[in-house]
């Protein structure tokens, strides 16, 4: 090797490094964030080590409840409310994307700004905003429950009224990126308005709309279970329940529950989605990091 | 008329029957939908009959208490503290398993399996649960909140960036195994570089979810702002809650603008 390097006949000087400053200037700031927010936070760090002593102690608890014979009581009483509630969950996230996707379609259409009036498109992109911002949870109390009552019929609509805001957005993305081709096709034709918007808008963006209100349902199923804790039924509730009276064996099984039955219906919905979306421009990546969180 | 006496026009295709897959695919959610609407007792005449309910809190809502905001200023600075401290520590350790679940720098299928396997168990969880889980190891307060969001962004942060990971050029990977680079050089200096800008822009918006999750972390013992909108909320003073839910609206709209504007600079 050293050979070989003293041989060459000229050696070019190795260029100078970048400079670090940016970097380093960025590390530093970051750091004194991460400082403050751990101060500031007002955490009671004093109590994280029970996280490893009593973590242990619980999951060996939880652990306990899933071995248990599940045809024994009250074992069996567990399953059935835990598969019982697993199902109410997902009921409510299906009704609530049927609902958000049927009002979204519209909203979709009014806030793009190659379909709708500027100053149309502006008002619905405000309210759309609006919905996106506030959090299921704020639609649910505000709104729901006094009218609705507690139960999964008022969560449901509070899915359905929070998914709007971003599928809606979604929608209004995909139209005003389709291929303005077929548009002049059917206006040179003489199609009228609702014939251009169904066979040349919407044929173009329905497989990425189906996309989107498949991935919106995954989010809706765990955001199901948030409801559930302030009181709108499903699994959410019977978990807040085993944990008010520290159930841990009963908590064990229910998390496996959410657990197994999340994954399955998420590999369905992904698996779904992934064939609908084959061949078009869109990959699955960019569906997952829109702005659709919880 | 010129129609008729021009050559015999081509009969017009036959419309394509629609197919099973689609005709199968309506059925399924006819039936799925029906199904989950009777499991859930799905209704709208409360709507008609109790809407008078619902305004009665409506009208609170429109006049917010401005003053109750004085109180708020500290439960927001937990809240923005706590989404600093568990996205910073969350994408750290997710970037850590990103490079375990990606086959382009974990070169042992078997721990890539199992990496996987588990990155899908914590993301089926929702916040949540882990929010619950922590409320009863640690206690009620922030720390709950922390270490809740912590392992919560873990799953998100890996499942992001590993997907990055799986896409970057394979020039630099190609001339770190010709020079002989172990696995560790090899992550850090051919693909880290790649995936940087798109790591940090996928920081930005997990800080952005943990900040908009606040009212559910709260709310369920994990501090913050969530925790004072689930206080005033219980004592029916739904004034200072309808102060609180604007000022969160301009708090996230804010940090999404401030958010957007950095990620855009970095992508």
């Amino acid at each position: 090797m050293s050979a070989e390097t003293k041989a060459a006949p000229t050696k070019t000087p190795r260029p100078q490094e970048p400079g670090k400053a940016r970097a380093t200037i960025g590390a530093i700031v970051l750091v004194l964030l991460v400082i403050g927010g751990g101060y500031f936070s007002n955490a009671d760090w004093s109590k994280f080590p029970d996280v490893f002593t009593e973590g242990w102690r619980y999951f060996y608890l939880m652990l306990k409840g899933i071995v248990q014979n599940p045809f024994s009581e009250p074992y069996s009483e567990y399953w059935t409310q835990a598969f019982n509630g697993m199902l109410e969950s997902i009921s409510m996230a299906w009704i609530g994307t049927m609902i958000g996707a049927a009002i979204s379609i519209p909203m979709g259409f009014l806030a793009a700004r190659n379909v709708s009036h500027p100053v149309v498109v502006q008002v619905t992109r405000v309210f759309l905003n609006i919905i996106r911002t506030l959090p299921e949870l704020v639609f649910a109390i505000i709104l729901l429950l006094p009218i609705f009552g507690f139960g999964p019929n008022a969560g449901a609509l509070a899915l359905g009224i929070g998914a709007v805001g971003t599928l809606g957005k979604l929608t209004a993305e995909a139209l005003e990126g389709i291929d303005p081709g077929p548009v002049e096709a059917a206006r040179a034709a003489g199609a009228p308005g609702s014939a251009i918007l169904r066979w040349t808008y919407w044929s173009q963006v329905l497989p990425e709309v189906l996309a989107f209100w498949l991935y919106r349902f995954e989010i809706n199923i765990r955001a199901s279970a948030i409801l559930g804790v302030i009181g709108a039924g499903g699994i959410g509730s019977v978990l807040s329940q085993a944990f008010r009276y520290r159930e841990w064996d009963f908590i064990g099984i229910l998390l496996l529950v959410i657990i197994v039955v999340t994954v399955i219906v998420d590999s369905i919905s992904g698996a779904v989605r992934h064939r609908i979306i084959a061949g078009t421009a869109i990959k699955d990546k960019d569906i997952d990091t829109q702005p659709v969180g919880l | 008329m010129t129609v008729a006496s021009a050559a015999p026009a081509p009969a017009r295709p036959r419309k394509p029957a629609p197919s099973r897959v689609l005709i199968g695919g309506l059925v399924a959610v006819a039936a799925i939908t029906a199904w989950a609407a009777w499991e859930i007792d799905f209704e709208l005449t409360s709507l008609f009959e109790n809407f008078s309910n619902g305004w009665v809190v409506v009208e609170q809502f429109l006049h917010p208490n401005w003053s109750y905001l004085g109180n708020a200023g500290t439960a927001w600075m937990e809240t923005i503290s706590i989404a600093i401290v568990a996205s910073f520590f969350g994408v750290a350790v997710g970037l850590v398993f990103a490079y375990m679940a990606s086959q382009v720098t974990n070169r042992s299928t078997k721990l890539y399996r199992v990496t996987k396997w588990f990155l899908s168990v914590l993301r089926s969880l929702p916040d949540i649960a882990y929010v619950l889980i922590f409320v009863a190891l640690v206690g009620v307060g922030s720390l709950a909140g922390i270490l809740a969001l912590f392992i919560f962004n873990i799953g998100i942060a890996a499942k992001l960036t590993a997907e990055t990971i799986d896409a970057v050029e394979p020039g630099p990977l190609e001339a770190a195994d010709a020079s002989g680079s172990g696995t560790f050089a090899r992550a850090r200096w051919a693909v880290q570089p790649q995936i940087l800008p798109n790591f940090l822009s996928y920081a930005l918006y997990i800080f952005e979810l943990n900040i908009r999750s606040s009212v559910v972390i709260g709310y369920a013992g994990g501090g913050g702002i969530g925790q004072l909108i689930q206080v005033q909320f219980a004592r029916f003073n739904y004034e200072n809650v309808s102060a609180i839910v604007i000022s969160m609206f301009v708090v996230v709209l804010i940090i999404d603008q401030v958010s957007q504007y950095l990620r855009r600079r970095l992508v």
